[in-house]
């Protein structure tokens, strides 16, 4: 689990101190983009620093809504996430966009070439854009996104578009820390419904059909209701509303915004905002302890090491390990107890 | 990931539509382990700066074929300097005459690469660079 | 293929490719080209379907036309430029217009800014027109003009200074490059979405059918394709594409193919690797013939003609060492000749540093003439064909552009193809390709990758563009806005919103607005309004 690398460090005491200094919160706070960029870049680069943050910015987060937009390949998601960062900036919002491309396995590099389609979002000053490389996130989103997201949240977004290539893990990514999920298709990709990931069309609160200039829209859109029509992906809830649009000619975008703003009205009003916000505290919370134990035991006994060892052994005279799980476990408590007395220093912040 | 990968912002200011050397270049970048976000064609000086702030990169390089290098060369730096992030390397390519390029090194333009230039070249100039030129720790 | 005597002679180490990666045998046979059959597919020069020329005679009945591109500062600048190539020689002019002009943007928009008379002189009225032809007779030198989205408009305008000069339409002679397709594909210099540029397209081959006949309309170009990376076969294929989606359009329009497909003209690059280029210039002509007898049923011979211009591979030049560069273009010119074209341009030596300085000028100029007067080359119609080689190579690369239009019909045209990115992603991935064969020293580049003089100077003089010129260009514009007919100038540009808005055809309102010295950047502004801008598609 990839995110998961970014809270076990997280949680870690013994993470590298990074010094965020007093003035350079009030810059971020007083709006200096430099700032958000930097915090961006360290979040992103150390998870050391993210209790340092999230303990900043937890007064400023939770009201943001933010908004999944997905789809495969080459059906525009760029200029459509453009288009409705416009529309949403023109609405009064205050609008950030992470848009995340893929990190090549085996130079660590990565291209990103979203801003080419969102020049006209350049010196908005209701607008933050960002490109994120997914890194270590194994083609899925980065392990960061959450806490970019948090850091732009914090310096003041209220709505968050975060833009991903919709294959394989990062359709499922997206679906775990985007509150609305948009997904975006295009009228060639009619045929591909069937198939999709079952996933996706069943987390997918708003869908689609963008380049609708092009012949095919009513096609894919009939096929869209033909499969919810039969209760197929989502036999628990609604169909998504379905909606055709053209980001290049700017045609449809007024009614997408519109939609989206309604959906996360309703999802605020009916409470599922919070719910979703509590669901993810909640996971994080389980995740981060379990991990820190995890880690404590790591750094008390050569854990690896002695784990494959005992294994061996078990394997070959056909033992139950679990007189080595007991005897393990009293172990790790006797040395919590011990270095609990010893000083706070390991105590986590969360 | 052992170490954090250099970010680049690549862009072509101006009117000049050859953007060839710029996509070579990127692409010889993200082999060599950095992030490129590519900003395209008919950049204003101000909007390259602008995303290069926003994208906390590490380095603008530059693409210009339209002999308008020193204005916009010119013009990026000031807004670099102006935005606060002077202490981040602008390079890039082009045609651009000796004289020319050691009047923009004078301004604090980095490098500039020509026809020819290897792109292993502008790699390892902006490795190099990044290695001796750290960002500082404390923000 | 290995040669018996290569089992035991030794072979260098080397990749024996062309430049654009083709392998290439060690000899070439009767073999090689058994199945070709040569009196249908290699025919006569001047005879169907023109592989080996589009006349008999060739160049002994008229040499190319030596056209040297030009175009740099003020309008007067270029004018004195011209008169200098003229006085030498020249036998044609070759208009090279800055960037704002190129775009359709005048001289004091903000995107202009560094850009005005770099690269090309900057026009931003008929005011500039005049200036810029002064003292040439339009009626005696063809001209040519690069120029492609507000081509129309900036044609207008030479019109409307033919007329002050007082020539007939119907005496101009030149080409305006005015092909669209290949700025999405390779040079991105538009304006508008496809569909309205084809239109204006489609409008100025109807009114020039009509009323300037001996103007090539269109000069449907691989130079830019190549220069953006591609190989010879995919310059050829995405040129003669191209040219094929612009006689769609015509015929779409409700035009007889023979009424206009006289006057569309190619523009090819000739790069270094000198049998493939001749190659391909002879495919080219093939594969049109073919296409527009068999395929639209053209009937005038003169619709089967691949006429062409060629211009030596800019991207082929080194800043190194840049006297070598005048050896390069000599072989590429070579190639261009022995391809038969019908007009050529020759690099000078200077043009991977800066813009060309009269003395590199002059050289790259008396190129082309010690090819033309002193080599013997052009005393012979296509000499190299029969040449098992260049036979083979012909069909070869003919062959693959055949299957690149399969291809491309198949993703239902090449405005469509143009819009999924698939030109410009072959072009790109072939450019990465040939900067890494460059990389690894697979190929050569001499005083860049090898041969390299480790302590070289420069020591050519650069031609400099005057800072002055951009602030007295703004001004001019600024000054002609005050002093014109403002009434009528508004009037005329309402005109051709409403026509633009029909389906009239807007040339005769552009040459109104012309004649009111409307500016380039006013009409560009008052066609955005009702076609919108085109916006980036970048392809990887």
């Amino acid at each position: 689990m990839a995110v998961k690398s970014a809270r076990v460090q997280a949680a870690r005491g013994d993470a590298p101190e990074v010094a965020i200094t007093p003035e350079f919160w009030s810059e971020f706070f007083a709006g200096n983009r430099r700032a958000c960029a930097r915090l961006i870049t360290q979040v992103e680069n150390d998870p050391g620093v993210v209790p340092a943050v999230r303990d900043r910015l937890s007064a400023r987060l939770g009201k943001a809504v933010r908004i999944g937009i997905t789809g495969p390949p080459g059906v525009g998601k760029s200029t459509l996430s453009s288009a409705i960062a416009l529309g949403m900036a023109n609405a009064g919002h205050k609008v950030g966009v992470i848009a995340v491309d893929p990190s090549s396995p085996f130079t660590g590099g990565a291209f990103m070439g979203d801003r080419v389609r969102m020049d006209q979002l350049v010196g908005n000053p209701d607008v933050y854009v960002r490109s994120l490389a997914s890194r270590e996130g194994r083609g899925g989103l980065s392990p960061a996104t959450p806490y970019v997201a948090d850091v732009i949240e914090g310096f003041g977004m209220d709505r968050i578009l975060i833009e991903t290539v919709g294959v394989g893990q990062a359709e499922l990514d997206v679906l775990a820390c985007a509150d609305i999920v948009v997904l975006v298709l295009q009228p060639s990709t009619g045929d591909a419904i069937q198939s999709m990931k079952a996933g996706i069309i069943e987390g997918a609160d708003l869908i689609v059909v963008n380049k609708a200039d092009l012949p095919g829209v009513d096609t894919v859109l009939q096929s869209l209701r033909f499969v919810f029509s039969l209760g197929g992906p989502r036999p628990n809830k609604p169909a998504p509303p379905l909606m055709a649009t053209s980001a290049q000619q700017s045609e449809g975008i007024d009614h997408l915004v519109a939609e989206i703003e309604k959906l996360a009205t309703e999802l605020v009003e009916s409470g599922r905002h919070f719910e979703m916000r509590r669901e993810r505290l909640e996971l994080e919370i389980r995740d981060a302890i379990q991990q820190n134990l995890w880690e404590a035991f790591q750094s008390l006994v050569d854990a690896d090491e002695e784990i494959t060892s005992v294994a061996t052994e078990l394997a070959k005279s056909g033992g139950s390990p679990y007189k080595f799980v007991r005897e393990t476990c009293s172990r790790i408590e006797m040395k919590l107890r011990a270095s609990a007395k010893k000083g706070m220093k390991n105590e986590t912040r969360e | 990931m052992n170490e954090t990968p250099i970010k680049v912002v690549v862009g072509k200011p101006g009117l000049d539509g050859h953007d060839r050397g710029a996509k070579v270049v990127a692409r010889s970048l993200v082999e060599a382990g950095m992030e490129v976000v590519y900003l395209g064609l008919r950049q204003t000086p101000e909007s390259i700066v602008a995303a290069a702030v926003e994208e906390d990169a590490d380095v603008i390089g530059l693409s210009i074929l339209s002999g308008a290098h020193m204005t916009h060369f010119r013009r990026v730096r000031e807004l670099m300097l102006k935005e606060g992030i002077g202490d981040r390397l602008l390079t890039g390519g082009g045609i651009i005459p000796t004289k020319d390029q050691e009047s923009l090194a004078t301004l604090g333009v980095g490098r500039l690469f020509g026809p020819g230039d290897d792109p292993s070249a502008i790699v390892g100039y902006i490795q190099e660079w990044v290695k001796t030129h750290p960002r500082s720790g404390v923000i | 293929m290995k040669l018996e005597s290569e089992k035991t002679a030794p072979v260098r180490e080397s990749e024996f490719t062309t430049v654009s990666g083709r392998p290439v045998q060690p000899l070439y046979t009767r073999e090689d080209v058994a199945r070709e059959d040569f009196e249908e597919n290699l025919g006569q020069p001047g005879e169907y379907p023109y592989t080996r020329g589009v006349h008999p005679t060739m160049y002994r009945g008229k040499l190319w036309t030596m056209r040297q591109f030009a175009g740099m500062g003020t309008a007067e600048q270029t004018n004195e430029r011209f008169k200098f190539l003229l006085a030498r020689g020249q036998t044609g002019l070759s208009t090279a217009f800055d960037n704002p002009t190129l775009y359709g943007w005048d001289s004091d928009h903000a995107l202009s800014e560094g850009e005005v008379g770099k690269t090309g002189v900057a026009v931003d009225s008929l005011a500039d027109m005049e200036r810029l032809f002064d003292a040439i007779p339009l009626d005696k030198v063809s001209t040519s003009m690069t120029i492609n989205a507000p081509a129309a408009w900036i044609f207008a305008m030479f019109l409307a200074n033919a007329e002050k000069q007082g020539v007939a339409f119907d005496k101009l002679r030149g080409t305006l490059q005015n092909d669209i397709l290949k700025e999405y594909i390779a040079q991105k210099e538009w304006i508008f979405p496809p569909a309205p540029h084809l239109r204006i397209i489609t409008d100025l081959f109807a009114f020039c059918g009509e009323h300037v006949p001996q103007w090539n309309t269109i000069s449907i170009s691989g130079y830019h394709i190549r220069e953006a990376g591609a190989t010879a076969a995919q310059e050829l294929a995405f040129t003669l594409m191209d040219g094929f989606t612009y006689v769609d359009h015509a015929i779409e329009a409700g035009m007889d193919v023979d009424d206009f497909a006289p006057r569309l003209s190619f523009f090819f690059n000739s790069h270094l690797d000198f049998f493939e280029e001749i190659a391909k210039l002879r495919a080219a002509r093939r594969i049109w013939a073919r296409h527009m007898k068999e395929r639209y049923g053209a009937k005038n011979p003169r619709s089967w003609l691949c006429r062409f211009h060629v211009q030596t591979a800019g991207c082929s030049l080194t800043a190194q060492q840049p006297e070598v560069n005048i050896v390069r273009t000599a072989l590429e010119a070579l190639a261009g000749v022995l391809g038969g074209c019908q007009s050529l341009h020759t690099n000078s030596m200077d043009e991977a540093l800066a813009l060309p300085s009269d003395k590199a000028v002059e050289i790259a100029l008396r190129t082309q003439q010690v090819i033309a007067f002193e080599s013997g080359v052009a005393n012979v119609a296509d000499p190299l064909g029969g040449s098992y080689f260049v036979e083979k190579l012909t069909r070869d690369i003919e062959d693959e552009a055949e299957s690149y239009f399969a291809q491309i019909n198949l993703m239902g045209g090449m405005v469509k193809a143009i819009e999924r990115g698939f030109p410009q992603q072959e072009i790109t991935r072939a450019a990465f390709e040939y900067q890494r064969a460059l990389s690894e020293k697979r190929k050569i580049m001499i005083g860049v990758n090898d041969f390299v003089n480790a302590d070289e100077k420069l020591i050519i003089p650069i031609l400099e563009i005057d800072e002055s010129v951009e602030p007295n260009q703004i001004a001019r514009v600024k000054a002609l806005r005050e002093g014109r007919d403002n009434v009528a100038v508004g009037d005329r540009l309402a005109a051709l919103e409403k026509a633009a808005r029909t389906r009239a055809n807007l040339i005769p309102r552009l040459l109104e607005c012309a004649r009111a010295y409307a500016t380039e950047g006013e009409i560009t502004l008052t066609l955005i309004k009702v076609f919108g801008e085109f916006r980036e598609q970048s392809f990887f």
